[in-house]
């Protein structure tokens, strides 16, 4: 998969390639055009020079290529989670017995089965952003671009969601795309960390995570672990000089 | 579940048995003469007495309440959609619109009546032009404030655009909508009143209560006011049933285990 844009203004020239199942980490302060890069990627925007390209092909411009999910869950009031789960199918081709049989599949597995009747009003922040990533998942999309996720979750219940993440994403063998400001959740997650810097938005670093999988919460106090947090921080705060 | 339906339908009838209390202790205390204003069970003996002539008159202002509520609302739908996804035809419409309420109902009624004659037709158009104004405005208020983040997930998905507006605009909506339909379905029976005050083939509630008016039959003017405002509140009161059954997800937390699809 190879990925080139550049987007005046919001986000400098950018050229990234990503390797098929990876997880990559993007890390960086509030406007440094994160979700810019996602925004072109998803193809909500249209790039102002450079093109998309997903699996070899040049999608450019062009939306239903990617799975998305954003800080907030967006599930619809109105459904049920099970329907929630298929609402990609009903926006696009409607939904079929065998989209609401998957539904029921995927939610039982990961736990919330006894919550398909249930509206989303019923279900707590992580519940609500598991069924979110469910409702990704079964897009059986390649690739997916996750923008902060957890960010709106208490710390208790974003370090669960983070370990169900990877599980998830050992299980999929998905490509992620994983935005986040939280140092500690890139490092955490991913094979590979970009650094960005705001106005223009622009990749400062590219860093290899050399940490071994699978990870669990001794991963976060590894000598290892400190070092590249030692090291982001650093390019956040002071730049790359 | 019992104190529920006790609060919710026990308490408004209570204070309807209060107002007609209040009226009877009115004219009782002041010595009122009945043809001045009737007591309550009078006005209410009026149209018992009298019902099955006053029957087929209600079935009239109900028909014209319907179809005049249906075709408004059908066209607030249509309009504030169109103004919702073409801004250029909102900046176009919208002045319109506003216009067409500033004109008195009461002069609207007399040229609808030389243009449609005597039927049910000047009725419904009334009606229709009262009903599709708070409509067609919350609709597009509703359409308009639809989140962004929702429609642009929807197009993520490579959603054609009339999905998204099916799947997720108008349901995102639903609660304007039915603000709309509420406010037009109170006033939906005043409209069809006053079309008939300007003339119908044969015989209407309107005109029943001017005949009744001239005879001083007070007890009759006040029992037809009180039947036109229950034509008005069963009609609120259906909206408000149709409303509860379409929107489940503001009063449950689990769906019902019946489905249609299955």
């Amino acid at each position: 998969m190879g990925k080139t844009f550049g987007e005046t203004a919001a986000l400098a020239p950018v050229t990234l390639d990503v390797a098929d199942g990876s997880f990559v980490a993007i890390v960086g302060p509030s406007g440094c055009g994160k979700s810019t890069l996602f925004n072109v990627i998803a193809g909500l925007l249209e790039p102002d020079e450079g093109e998309v390209r997903v699996g070899g092909h040049d999608v450019t411009g062009t939306t239903g290529h990617v799975g998305y999910m954003l800080q907030k869950d967006l599930l619809v009031p109105w459904r049920t989670v099970e329907d929630n789960i298929t609402m990609a199918a009903r926006l696009t081709r409607g939904v079929t017995p065998e989209d609401r049989a998957e539904a029921r599949r995927v939610a039982s597995g990961y736990g919330l089965g006894e919550f398909l009747r249930h509206y989303p009003s019923a279900l707590s922040g992580g519940m609500r952003q598991r069924v979110a990533l469910m409702r990704t998942l079964v897009t059986h999309q390649p690739l997916l671009l996750l923008d902060e996720p957890f960010g709106a979750l208490d710390a208790q219940t974003r370090l669960e969601m983070q370990q169900w993440l990877l599980q998830v994403w050992r299980e999929t063998g998905r490509t992620v795309l994983f935005i986040t400001h939280d140092v500690d959740e890139s490092i955490f997650l991913s094979d590979r960390i970009l650094v960005m810097s705001p106005r223009p938005g622009r990749v400062v670093a590219d860093l290899d995570n050399p940490l071994p999988r699978p990870r669990d919460l001794g991963t976060l106090i590894e000598p290892e672990f400190v070092t590249l947090k030692a090291q982001i921080m650093r390019l956040l705060h002071e730049g790359p000089s | 579940m019992r104190r529920k339906v006790l609060r919710n339908v026990g308490v408004p009838v209570l204070s309807l048995v209060l107002l007609l209390f209040i009226w009877q202790a009115v004219i009782v205390v002041f010595h009122v003469q009945p043809y001045i204003a009737p007591r309550p069970m009078a006005a209410i003996r009026s149209v018992t007495g009298n019902w099955s002539a006053l029957w087929p008159l209600v079935l009239g202002t109900i028909r014209e309440t319907v179809y005049g509520f249906a075709s408004g609302a059908l066209l607030g739908l249509v309009l504030g959609s169109v103004m919702a996804k073409v801004p250029v035809l909102q900046r176009l419409v919208y002045p319109v619109l506003v216009l067409s309420q500033a004109v008195p109902t009461i002069a609207l009624a007399a040229p609808l009546v030389l243009i449609l004659g005597f039927g049910i037709g000047p009725k419904i158009v009334i009606v229709a032009w009262i009903v599709f104004f708070p409509v067609a405005v919350n609709v597009l208020d509703g359409l308009s404030h639809v989140d962004q983040d929702l429609v642009n997930l929807a197009r993520v998905y490579g959603a054609p655009r009339w999905r998204t507006f099916l799947y997720v605009e108008v349901p995102a909506s639903a609660t304007p909508i039915f603000t709309g339909l509420k406010i037009g379905a109170t006033y939906a029976v005043g409209g069809a009143i006053i079309g008939e005050l300007f003339g119908s083939e044969g015989a209407s509630l309107a005109i029943y209560q001017e005949h009744a008016n001239t005879n001083f039959n007070t007890a009759a003017v006040y029992g037809t006011t009180m039947l036109m405002t229950a034509i008005g509140i069963s009609w609120f009161l259906l909206v408000i049933g149709v409303e509860t059954l379409a929107t489940p997800w503001q009063r449950r937390s689990v769906a019902r285990r019946y489905r249609w699809r299955r």
